[in-house]
Formats: structure tokens, sequence, C-alpha cells
């Protein structure tokens, strides 16, 4: 494993105790942002292994506005990202496609897309995925 | 059903041989000699079919006719008339009459005339009991509609309850896997964060199910003499050491020049707790800093009504998005933390004592919440 954090991005403390948790109970480090700007500034100064990234903070804008913003970045467009929210999967991509701006290439879907609350165990597989795959 | 037809005539022969025809053909045939008998007899049986001869002594066929219409228009009255009566003929088209049987009288001319009266009554009682038939209909289908909007609402409550309940769930199981963590690796810090959450969820569940209890309790107004800044100033009391173990400076300004109002004081001090909770917890939010962070109770007076409320907070502000929303059932900015059903509460107590309540904000600059109570006399 690189020395490298999972950076857990949700506007509610208990949903980022809780990954943290799942994280570092897998050995690795997790960092913590409350807000789309706060996670990107921590991003950028140090690049995740991946990005656990709540869609609704507090609306469905945000959340979706962060995850165009990381895609488009050119430092951490690679960065696998796996989407917590509480909609529905079919809503969300239909919300991303419609939100996306009309650049002729599509931002690429998540990695992963996990409705909350999310499944510990099924989280910690996810992750074991992402990260050891991008190894 | 045996049809009853009154027979009015001045000549006792005609009277006499009509009578003969018609009983022939299945009525039951009441006479009378003028028209002050016919009206007489008119009034106490109300026959369907009145047959009048035009030219009598006294009241006319013609007045006759008029006065049976305006007993009951609907009785079809066949007008007996001579030779060349054409003018007395549209004088009784003008007042409704149903046909003419010219004298003398040839039966068969009389069953046509007499069928056609029928045909309408017929068509009359077929008309009535669609009539009734429509109505039933339009009752029936109203009622359903009613209730079909009622469940709809209900479903929306459901919904959305079951959304707060999903949330909390979601909270607590997170909290039991952090708290599970803590047991298994003999972690303290795991341990105290697993305790909080379960014990934060567990708040929130109990907070949830007493702002249901309250709302069904807001159902009914204690109406009592009050001064209008009796509840602004227990608020204020209550709130004094939450906001300053926040950093929020907590002011109250209350106007002098109120007088005692009929409203429901315990209500009302609900309200104005909902509306400066919501304030401290925006204030706590905002973590741009800067500025200090206030909020404000104030009453005041006002043109047209018993009191105004001001809450005023100089945090967070809400974008037109949020603000067309706040007064919906479970609409919640607070993620988790909220169930949204403090402000639906609000509006319902606030709308049931025939008040407004009012909300103005920017985003970044701060929100006022306006509340005006209507005057009642004590």
């Amino acid at each position: 494993m690189e020395n490298k954090k999972i950076l857990v991005v949700d506007d509610e403390s208990d949903m980022r105790t809780f990954v943290s948790t799942v994280v570092e109970t897998m050995g690795i480090e997790p960092d913590t942002a409350q807000d789309g700007p706060e996670a990107f500034e921590k991003a950028r100064s140090n690049p995740p292994a991946l990005v656990i990234l709540d869609v609704m903070m507090p609306k469905i804008e945000d959340g979706i506005q962060t995850y165009q913003q990381f895609r488009t970045d050119e430092r951490l467009g690679n960065i696998p990202i796996i989407m917590l929210s509480a909609i529905a999967r079919k809503t969300f991509f239909h919300a991303l496609s419609m939100l996306s701006p009309q650049k002729g290439d599509q931002v690429s879907e998540p990695e992963a897309y996990m409705e909350k609350p999310p499944d510990a165990y099924e989280l910690n597989r996810l992750i074991n995925n992402l990260v050891t795959a991008k190894k | 059903m045996e049809k009853t037809i009154l027979l009015v005539d001045d000549e006792a022969g005609i009277r006499k041989v009509l009578s003969i025809s018609l009983s022939d053909m299945g009525y039951t045939v009441l006479t009378a000699e003028n028209g002050r008998e016919a009206l007489e007899i008119f009034k106490k049986v109300n026959p369907p079919i009145v047959l009048t001869d035009i030219k009598m002594p006294e009241i006319d066929g013609i007045e006759l006719l008029r006065l049976i219409k305006q007993e009951n228009r609907e009785t079809e009255v066949i007008m007996i008339t001579g030779h060349g009566d054409i003018d007395v003929a549209i004088q009784s088209v003008k007042y409704e009459a149903t046909d003419f049987v010219t004298k003398p009288i040839n039966d068969e001319v009389l069953e046509i005339a007499l069928q056609r009266a029928n045909e309408r009554i017929a068509m009359r009682q077929q008309i009535d009991q669609y009539t009734q038939n429509l109505e039933q209909l339009v009752s029936d289908k109203s009622r359903k509609l009613v209730e079909a909007e009622r469940m709809a609402a209900v479903g929306q409550t459901v919904a959305g309850l079951s959304h707060a309940i999903k949330n909390i769930a979601g909270g607590l199981k997170g909290g039991a896997f952090v708290l599970e963590k803590g047991i298994e690796l003999n972690n303290k810090k795991y341990l105290m964060q697993g305790w909080e959450m379960i014990k934060g969820n567990v708040d929130k569940i109990t907070h949830l199910s007493l702002d249901l209890l309250n709302y069904t309790k807001t159902t009914e107004i204690n109406y009592q003499p009050c001064h209008p800044n009796k509840p602004a100033q227990e608020v204020f009391n209550l709130m004094t050491l939450r906001a300053k173990q926040n950093g929020i400076g907590l002011k109250c300004q209350l106007c002098p020049d109120l007088k005692e109002l009929n409203f429901d004081p315990e209500l009302i001090h609900r309200c104005l707790l909902n509306l400066v909770s919501n304030a401290l917890d925006a204030c706590v939010e905002n973590h741009s800093g800067g500025k200090n962070k206030e909020v404000q109770i104030i009453t005041a007076t006002t043109d047209g009504w018993g009191v105004e409320y001001r809450v005023t907070d100089n945090c967070c502000g809400m974008d037109e998005e949020i603000k067309a929303k706040v007064f919906q059932e479970f609409f919640t900015t607070k993620g988790a933390q909220g169930t949204g059903i403090g402000l639906m509460i609000t509006k319902k107590i606030i709308d049931d004592h025939g008040g407004v309540i009012e909300v103005e904000s920017k985003k970044g600059i701060g929100s006022k919440f306006v509340i005006r109570l209507p005057k009642t006399l004590v």
C-alpha cells in the first residue's frame, strides 16, 4: 500500500465518523472534508488514493459539482471516486447527465455508487477493489 | 299508474261527453264548471293534465291557464278552442299551453294531444331522474376525489417520515459499527465516537416522536388573554445559555406599547422557540467567521395587527430555492440533524391563529422571520 490517504467528503459528521472508521480499520489513513471546496483544496495539496463523496451536500448540485470538478482536474481526474447517496442510482445518473456541460465529451461515471446508508462490509469490499486495482 | 285529468267546461253536455271518452281512454276524470271551481280542485289534487275550454264566464281559459302555470309550471294544459280563435291561441302559447283541440272535439285529435302531454310528462320525469342520478354521481365522485387527495397527503407525509427515520436508522447503524470496532480492537477513540453517534441518534428519534406528538396536539388552540411580550421574554431566557455556549449574541427587544391579546401563549412560545432555535443552528453551521454572530428577538406594533414578532440572524441566509420550501412538510437543510417538522408546525399554529408568517433572507447575509397575530379582543 502506498502512503496515500482516502478522502471522506460528507456534510454530516455521523457519516464522516462512520466512513472514516471503516477506512481506518482497513489500515488506511482517512482524511475528511465537510464540503466540496474543502475537499478540493485538501486533494490538491495531497492527492488521495480514493475519494468517498456524498452526493447531497446538502443539495444534489453541490455533490455533482464537486464530482465534476474532480473529474475534469488534470491532476485529480484519475483518482477513483465512490459516490455515496441517499438517492437511487438511476436518479443520480440522470441528474449527472442533465447537469453535465455540453462540452462534447461526457464526464465519466464514478467507479462505484452506493446508496445510503452504506453497508460497512460492502464499503470495505469496494475500497479494497479500487485501491488495490489502482496499484 | 292511472292518470288524473281535470276537465273544465261551462257546458254540462261537453263535460259529460268528454268525461266518457276520457274514462274510456283510462283516465280518472275530475270536472269543474268554471275557473274558480277548477282552481280549487287543482290546488287540492294537483292533476298532471288539465283540459280546459277557453270561453267561460268570470275566469276564462287563458286566465285559468296562467293561474295553473303559476301554481305548477309542469302541468300540461290542453286548450279547447272554437273555430277562428287564433288570437286566443297565440295568447295560450305565450302561457305555455301544451296543445289545442278545436270544437267539435274529435276523439282521435284529443287522443293525440293527450299522448303528447303524456310524452312530455314522461320525458320530464326521465330528465329529473337523470339529474338526480347525475347529482348522486357527482357527489360520489367528489367524495372519492377528496378521499384520494387525503390519501395522497398521507402518503407524502409517510414518505417524508420514512426518510427521516431512515436517516436516523443509518446513523444508528453507523454508530453500532464504530462501537463494534471499538470493542473488537479495544480502541477507546472508536468506543467514544460510536457511543456519541448512538446517543445523538437516540436524541434525534426522541425529538422526532415529540415533534410528531406536538403536531397532532396543535389542532386545538387554547385562547387566553396574555401579553404578547411574555412568550418572547420566556424564549429569550430559555435560549440565552445555549447562545452563549456557541458564542452567539442573543438579544431581545420588547415593545412597551403592545397590549394584551387573546392567543395561545404556549403555542406561540413554541413557534418563537422554534424560530430562535433554527436561527442559532444557522449560526452554529456558519463557519465563515469574521463577523459577530447575532440573533435577535423583537416585538413591535404594526398597522392592522395585534403584534409583530421578528426573529433575525446574521448568519447563513437562504437562497430563493430553499426559501420557497421552508414551510413544506419534512423539508430540512440540516441533513440528518433535522426532521423538517419544526417550521411546518410553526406555520400551522400561526395559520390556525389567523396570523401570517413570512420570511426574508439573503444568502450569506442572514434571515428574518416575521410573525403577525391578529388583533383579538380580550
